[in-house]
């Protein structure tokens, strides 16, 4: 594990595949350490879905057209989805 | 008659509720966990003439102090109140899921295992050889499936043979593996055993190694400070969590080892993958993938344009009948000149924000915009950015507000306000509708070729303003690494993708009327000269033009460069209504009389604008300020006025720099 986080820490991007292959192990070894080490707390989920702008402090919900989290002009609902993982050292 | 108490503990979706409701049917009660708020399940069945109550544990991944959750079940197996914990894993992924058993080692209790999902596991073609780890294991081990009734039989047998023998987990070859970290056998030997009571020394050593407060608390006041504060001493030289979840990751390995055996195990990247990730062919390709996105949303995009064109069509017939009616000059021309104009761009340009939200939706569905962003994610190391700057950067190609917003998931300050620095050189969506109808206005397919350059630029831009801001705002110190898991392609959703789209060109539509309307009407009546004096706009820009025209722009490409600044929606109609307006007006009017009479934006552009100049003002638009919105979203992220003010003015420079370079540029071409 110490060898997962050294290469984390090189400021590289890489998938779990080329992590597994870097490591000489399996993608489900690479997934349960990663798990492991968001849990405890040494590294951390970047989280980016954005659902409108839920998370805007300008409108703070006002404004919003009902059924909506989307106020007029913000980002729609449902953009980015299937944008894959990322995690980052803490 | 006699009774036995069984804890159920498990991680989340181990299907532990699943076995709790099937045990227990009605006679089940929830309540809460003295003096917190985590709902507490208990039930209970009778079984051969015996009656047991079941807890239903807090779902959790472990059994740290993380959460409430974990801190309630550890104390409650250990307090001894159950007499068995029957300890639930994921048949399909023991590799992870044993992890709660190895968190669980060392805590005195009976225990035996259930493998869950079994079913699942072997339809992945795996073979799991119970008996090989209940010999290892040392308690009751049993594939299971909590969805089949009928194998209770075995968990019924495994529960009474756990409680009969007190089977407990065989720890020797866990110890073995612990006592490899440096000092964790000096912390065990200052810890009692059942110092803390219900937990093995063992147990305690580790959750101090991983810094664990809960444990480290009530040890202090078992061992004495003194005793303790040689523990924490000896504790700074581990390496803490990561030391120990090897081992328990290592003797995870060692229990399954040969008793599990899957289908496929190598581990292979899929040929597209394996494109994407090359070091040399990764940003090609994907370069050519964003580039034939851009051509592809052409073709849904068709059908919108064909409305476009339809809608100017009936410009000239609605004006004559509205003349030969009687209707004044002025609201004839309002809505010809401006309404029925201003449709036929907004239809144009919902072709392509529909045809450009299809098509990277579709990329962003399928997974290959996960993809995109990965691959540059080292180019933004270069720049001085988080990987995951890329994030609002992508989202900037849609909606440069959307960005600066999404900015906000970047911590340190100096590299947000970089990322929205940077994020104002992406196109956004706006522009992508407004440069590719411009450019195959004047260039024809070589429109592709401006969308090249424009791609290129937007590079370069970045690269250039990376250095320009990135020396004050960023620290080298401040880069983190990233660790991505791409998701899997699939077949994407049409319905919920066509839904996003429509709702999207829906939106688009509403904001891209207002603004069109808006500046398109003010601009014409800027622009507008009933008694033959020319408009105010004509000499107002007349007057600057010898200075426009530097930078390749005629006044009237000018003004609407200053209107991109509020929307690039707007630039458009501008370029419209100057060219339009002003044929009341008399010096204008002669330029214009062919053009006008076409009435086709097309024809009335090529006939007023050269080559050069439509390449000058197609990159002063594309990397002027994105618009009104994007700029009190940079202010309100930024909390700066003094960056803000600095990023506009910087645009509004480059944005004239890059529009005289394209200017001569074009003229050395034609």
């Amino acid at each position: 594990m110490e060898r997962l986080l050294e290469l984390l820490r090189d400021g590289h991007a890489r998938t779990l595949e080329l992590l597994a292959m870097e490591l000489d192990t399996d993608v489900e070894d690479v997934k349960r350490q990663i798990e492991y080490l968001e849990n405890m707390g040494v590294i951390k989920r970047v989280a980016l879905k954005p659902k409108g702008c839920a998370q805007c402090s300008g409108c703070s919900g006002k404004g919003h057209p009902e059924g909506s989290n989307t106020c007029k002009g913000c980002l729609p609902d449902g953009g980015f989805k299937n944008m894959g993982e990322m995690w980052e050292v803490v | 008659m006699s009774t036995a108490t069984i804890a159920l503990l498990g991680q989340p979706n181990s299907g532990k509720s699943t076995l709790f409701n099937a045990l227990t049917g009605l006679r089940q009660h929830v309540g809460n966990w003295p003096g917190k708020t985590v709902e507490k399940k208990e039930g209970s069945f009778t079984h051969n003439g015996m009656e047991y109550r079941v807890a239903d544990l807090p779902g959790s991944y472990s059994l740290s102090a993380n959460s409430d959750e974990e801190v309630i079940t550890r104390d409650y197996i250990a307090s001894g109140d159950a007499d068995v914990v029957c300890i639930l894993a994921d048949s399909s992924q023991l590799q992870r899921s044993l992890f709660m058993l190895a968190d669980y080692a060392g805590i005195d209790v009976p225990c035996f295992l259930l493998l869950n999902m079994s079913d699942v596991a072997k339809d992945q073609g795996k073979t799991i050889d119970a008996k090989a780890i209940e010999e290892r294991l040392g308690i009751p081990v049993i594939p299971f499936s909590a969805t089949d009734t009928r194998s209770y039989d075995v968990f019924y047998e495994a529960m009474g043979r756990a409680i009969n023998n007190k089977t407990r987990l065989n720890l020797n070859d866990l110890k073995k593996q612990y006592e490899s970290i440096k000092g964790y056998q000096e912390i065990c030997d200052l810890i009692p055993e059942n110092a803390l009571p219900g937990y093995s020394s063992m147990w305690a050593a580790v959750k101090v190694i991983e810094g664990d407060r809960v444990v480290s608390a009530k040890l202090k006041n078992a061992v004495g400070a003194e005793t303790f504060a040689k523990i924490e001493e000896i504790k700074k030289n581990t390496q803490g969590a990561v030391a120990t979840g090897g081992c328990k990751f290592a003797w995870i390995d060692d229990v399954l080892d040969k008793a599990v055996v899957s289908g496929e195990k190598k581990v292979t990247l899929s040929r597209l993958d394996r494109i994407y990730t090359s070091r040399v062919w990764g940003k090609p390709a994907v370069i050519l993938t964003v580039l034939l996105g851009l051509i592809a949303s052409f073709i849904p995009a068709l059908p919108l344009m064909g409305v476009g064109s339809a809608v100017i069509a009936i410009k000239e017939p609605v004006m004559n009948a509205l003349y030969s009616a009687g209707c004044p000059e002025v609201i004839v021309l309002v809505i010809g000149d401006v309404i029925i104009q201003s449709f036929s761009y907004i239809f144009k340009m919902l072709g392509f924000v529909f045809g450009v939200t299809l098509v990277f939706g579709l990329l962003e569905e399928a997974g290959v915009m996960a993809r995109i962003s990965y691959v540059f994610d080292n180019t933004m190391g270069k720049l001085g950015l988080q990987g995951k700057s890329v994030m609002p950067f992508l989202v900037s190609f849609g909606c440069t507000m959307g960005g600066a917003a999404g900015a906000r998931v970047i911590d340190n300050w100096g590299q947000k306000v970089l990322t929205i620095a940077l994020a104002w050189a992406v196109p956004c969506g706006a522009a992508w509708a407004t440069i590719p109808m411009l450019a195959s206005i004047f260039f024809g397919p070589g429109a592709v070729g401006v969308i090249v350059a424009i791609l290129l630029t937007m590079l370069v831009h970045m690269w250039i303003t990376a250095k320009v801001f990135g020396g004050k705002l960023v620290k080298v110190e401040d880069r983190y690494g990233m660790i991505m898991e791409l998701p899997p392609y699939h077949k994407p959703k049409w319905g919920s993708l066509f839904r996003y789209v429509f709702g999207r060109t829906k939106e688009t539509f509403v904001r891209v009327t207002k603004v069109i309307l808006l500046v398109c009407g003010l601009f014409w009546l800027l622009s507008y000269s009933p008694s033959g004096n020319t408009s105010v706009l004509y000499r107002i820009g007349v007057a600057i033009e010898p200075v426009t025209r530097f930078f390749g722009m005629p006044w009237q490409l000018f003004l609407s460069y200053i209107a991109s600044a509020v929307g690039k929606e707007g630039a458009i109609g501008v370029i419209s209504a100057l060219y339009n307006g002003g044929s009341l007006g008399t010096a204008f009017v002669d330029s214009m009389n062919g053009a006008a009479r076409a009435a086709n934006f097309n024809e009335m552009m090529l006939a007023n604008v050269t080559k050069p100049e439509a390449l000058a003002f197609i990159f002063a638009m594309t990397f002027n300020m994105p618009c009104v919105v994007a700029l009190a979203a940079t202010y309100q992220e930024t909390h700066s006025a003094k960056w803000t003010a600095r990023i506009v003015l910087y645009y509004t420079v480059m944005s004239l720099i890059l529009a005289f370079i394209a200017y001569h540029i074009g003229l050395l071409i034609w």
